[in-house]
């Protein structure tokens, strides 16, 4: 008995690992970034236009925009783009079809972000540039990339959404009389809605996330951009640009950027959860 | 059926576009990157003003830190995902588990490479190393190889359990030598996932195991991955070429790992 | 199982006998940091170092000039190497400098760019932002796009404090973490203005005249060229006795004439 005890004791401890570290994470990165936000002030840190850190001016806004902004331009290309793969892998690949295009979703999900940033240097950048001009590294190019990145998220979680959609449902709709088309458009879609929108709200917690290809192709200019050829920046590129020679308050400042990106990652998962919630009592 | 042809289509197209990007993008790295791999590339040491040579200490520094973090991986996941199905029950005590392993997952890597630097570098005292790497990626790759277990566990017919429970056995003993065994090829495939992905790693490992391009001996040695000396070259515009063998054999590496999941997968019969 | 854990012993045990072994080689090491620009030719000059002295182990990493100072004052590196001079707190330190080169800060521009010269209140605006199209310096009517280097650059300090004085950089520049990227950059587009050490020129772009001062080895000796400043190795207060040596070496004339003088001017060809 006793040792059955010790056991509960041990797996639990080994589960509440998870937890334990999430606190970690927001106790260690909290607390060494919290004290900039007291020596600007919230306000200052958050909606201020100037960043200036060798200088001493920690206004972030243009650094959590330019995040929002390239998030919003992946989901504007790989949004319809994902969902549309999605369906297609669901309701319309023979299977040949299927057994290639869902092996190449999974492939693009493992490749590292590195090499994308890599062959968006490399290839998209020169594309861009000739089709917008400017350096071609930028907003458009960051659009680009990220969205052949978030992609396979929203993807093969759409796709799960629209196959756990009842049979009887088409069979019904089909059965009316109604075309493959309006039986996805009409039935199927509205049904699996509230996976397809979890498996978006989730490809926008992966977009902001992600670090490393948007660090190599955006240009880090600490600016709003203003055109698809700006040059623009994100939180997680100047952290990660910066850390490495940043020191004292400079780097206080990247902490705080760091709580910053871990309560958005949070606060995702967290509507995801209650949206799920309320679906579930529908 | 007439009208429908312009949606069916763009279906069609979408798909295509997905399979066109992605045989651009390896087709591309391959075809710059297969004349620089040799021997020589595989096995010897970056020289000189430009990084000429060979990348065998990156090679070797990202197995190094994929191989720690999926051994310190295991125990904690399977741990974890043993307690969640054996031994809990349904009330707030699994919500707050699984929330805060849905949060571990969706922790931007970057944040995970300061959350790195701040414990295992500078509080726990590890320095730049291969140790500190290791520890930050398992944490990353938890969530994944915690579900995978425990989808695997729960994936064994209750029958099972009874039939142990049946000649006497106690919960432990039907776990060890049941459950998990049963159990063992598609943990393994969850492992071999969880590593894939910290294959990939780059962001956490530039603050946790550093970017000193020695060979690593010792976990407390410091490393630089082939992910970040892809980065460095990228950036520092230097040996393109290079650049290229690296990503392609990053490629190849995350191909074979796909592989591998799958056919562990397809061996003990499951879908993903 | 078992299989695993044996091919994990093997590999950690013998990474760790190797080590030991390698270890055992080696009777002193010397870490090395900091300034990008000095990166490769010290790289090369600890490979040359290590082939003279097997049993010392050298290493050098980037980081970038502030990075390296930090580093040589913390005790971190043996040798901080810096692309900039010492300010604000950091003139505060025990560091000792040794100048080690002498490098040529160039302006370039894309090839096709007809721009032959600028004089220095032009470049100061354009690269403040000022001035935003190549016409208002009578060049062709296309947008200017700045690019620059990051703030843990030396050589983007060096140039600040030259040339910028005290007009900052404009915000909507491209910046990149590294020389060759720089150069890329300018390479591939057409407006694109930036600025790099002279080591790091090739064909590939084409220098501004400053002042009607062309930059080149010649103009940088003769002290015609306006945009010079010295490299530095740093150590904190006196070096110990290997890191002493290194800067013996790298300072010694067959080195000066081999390895510096591919990149830069050898520090004993300026009359300071």
């Amino acid at each position: 008995m006793k040792k059955e005890k010790f056991l509960y004791g041990l797996f639990l401890f080994a589960a509440f690992i998870a937890v334990i570290s999430i606190l970690l994470i927001f106790l260690f990165v909290g607390i060494r970034g919290f004290p900039i936000i007291s020596k600007v002030g919230l306000l200052n840190f958050i909606f201020g236009m100037d960043w200036t850190p060798t200088e001493g001016r920690f206004g972030a806004f243009p650094l959590i925009v330019g995040s929002l902004l390239v998030t919003l331009g992946a989901l504007v290309i790989g949004g319809p783009l994902g969902v549309s793969v999605a369906i297609f892998l669901a309701e319309i690949a023979p299977d040949s079809m299927r057994r290639i295009v869902r092996p190449a979703v999974e492939l693009l999900a493992g490749i590292p972000s590195v090499v994308y940033g890599f062959f968006g240097i490399v290839v998209i950048v020169p594309i861009i540039r000739k089709l917008v001009g400017g350096s071609g590294f930028g907003f458009l190019t960051g659009s680009v990339v990220l969205a052949v990145m978030i992609l396979p998220t929203i993807t093969t979680l759409s796709e799960d959404a629209i196959r756990a959609v009842p049979k009887k449902y088409t069979v019904g709709s089909l059965g009316l009389g109604a075309t493959k088309w309006q039986t996805i458009r009409h039935v199927v879609l509205p049904v699996a809605a509230q996976g397809i929108i979890s498996a978006i709200i989730l490809g926008i917690g992966r977009a902001i996330g992600e670090t490393m290809a948007v660090l190599m192709v955006l240009g880090n200019a600490p600016i709003i951009p203003t055109s698809l050829s700006d040059p623009m920046t994100t939180m997680t590129s100047v952290i990660a640009l910066d850390m490495s020679y940043a020191s004292g308050d400079h780097q206080v400042a990247l902490f705080a950027l760091g709580l910053i990106l871990f309560l958005f990652s949070t606060s995702l998962v967290a509507i995801v959860r209650i949206y799920q919630m309320r679906g579930k009592v529908k | 059926m007439r009208r429908d042809w312009l949606p069916i289509l763009i279906l069609w197209v979408s798909a295509f576009a997905v399979i066109a990007f992605l045989l651009a993008l390896i087709i591309y790295i391959a075809i710059k990157g297969i004349p620089i791999l040799s021997l020589k590339f595989l096995f010897t040491f970056p020289r000189g003003i430009e990084a000429r040579g060979g990348i065998f200490p990156t090679i070797m520094a990202t197995f190094y830190t994929t191989i720690l973090a999926g051994i310190f991986v295991t125990p904690v996941a399977v741990g974890g995902a043993v307690f969640l199905t054996e031994y809990a029950e349904e009330g707030w005590l699994i919500r707050i588990i699984r929330f805060g392993a849905d949060i571990l997952a969706s922790v931007p890597s970057i944040v995970f490479g300061l959350f790195g630097l701040a414990l295992f570098v500078y509080a726990f005292g590890l320095g730049y190393s291969m140790l500190a790497g290791g520890l930050t990626l398992s944490l990353m790759i938890l969530p994944i190889v915690m579900r995978a277990t425990e989808e695997a566990i729960m994936a064994i017919p209750q029958s099972y359990r009874e039939a142990s429970y049946g000649l006497g056995a106690t919960k432990w003993q039907t776990i060890k030598n049941v459950v998990l065994p049963t159990a063992s090829p598609r943990i393994v495939t969850g492992i071999i996932l969880g590593i894939g992905r910290a294959f990939g790693e780059t962001a956490a490992l530039i603050f946790t195991a550093g970017m000193a391009i020695n060979f690593p001996y010792f976990p407390s040695d410091p490393g630089r991955t082939m992910t970040c000396h892809l980065y460095l070259l990228a950036t520092e515009g230097i040996s393109t070429d290079i650049a290229f063998g690296t990503a392609f054999l990053l490629l190849i590496f995350i191909l074979a790992f796909n592989l591998l999941a799958r056919r562990f997968g397809e061996f003990s019969g499951g879908r993903r | 199982m078992k299989k695993a854990l044996l091919f994990l012993v093997l590999f950690f045990g013998t990474l760790a006998v190797l080590g030991l072994l390698q270890r055992g080689k080696f009777k002193g090491s010397i870490e090395i940091s900091g300034s990008t620009t000095l990166l490769p030719v010290t790289q090369a000059a600890a490979e040359e170092y290590m082939r003279e002295n097997p049993e010392i182990r050298v290493s050098v990493q980037g980081g970038g000039s502030s990075a390296g100072i930090e580093a040589a004052a913390m005790g971190a590196s043996d040798i901080g190497m810096s692309s900039r001079e010492l300010k604000g707190e950091e003139l505060k330190l025990d560091l000792t400098k040794y100048p080690v080169a002498v490098d040529a800060i160039a302006v370039i521009v894309n090839p096709k760019n007809p721009t032959d010269n600028l004089t220095k209140d032009e470049i100061r605006k354009i690269f403040s932002g000022e001035i935003t199209n190549w016409k208002e310096v009578g060049g062709p009517d296309m947008e200017i796009i700045v690019v620059n280097r990051d703030e843990a650059s030396g050589t983007r300090e060096a140039f600040s404090k030259l040339l910028m004085k005290e007009s900052e950089f404009t915000k909507k520049a491209v910046v990149q973490p590294g020389n060759g990227q720089v150069r890329a950059i300018v390479e591939g587009t057409p407006g694109a203005i930036g600025y790099l050490s002279l080591g790091y020129v090739t064909k590939s772009v084409k220098t501004v005249m400053l002042d009607g001062v062309k930059p080149s080895i010649e103009t940088l000796r003769s002290g015609d060229y306006p945009l010079q400043r010295t490299l530095y190795y740093l150590t904190k207060g006196k070096p110990k006795k290997l890191a002493q040596d290194f800067i013996d070496f790298v300072l010694s004339e067959r080195i000066q004439k081999e390895i510096i003088g591919k990149e830069f001017i050898p520090v004993e060809e300026i009359k300071r």
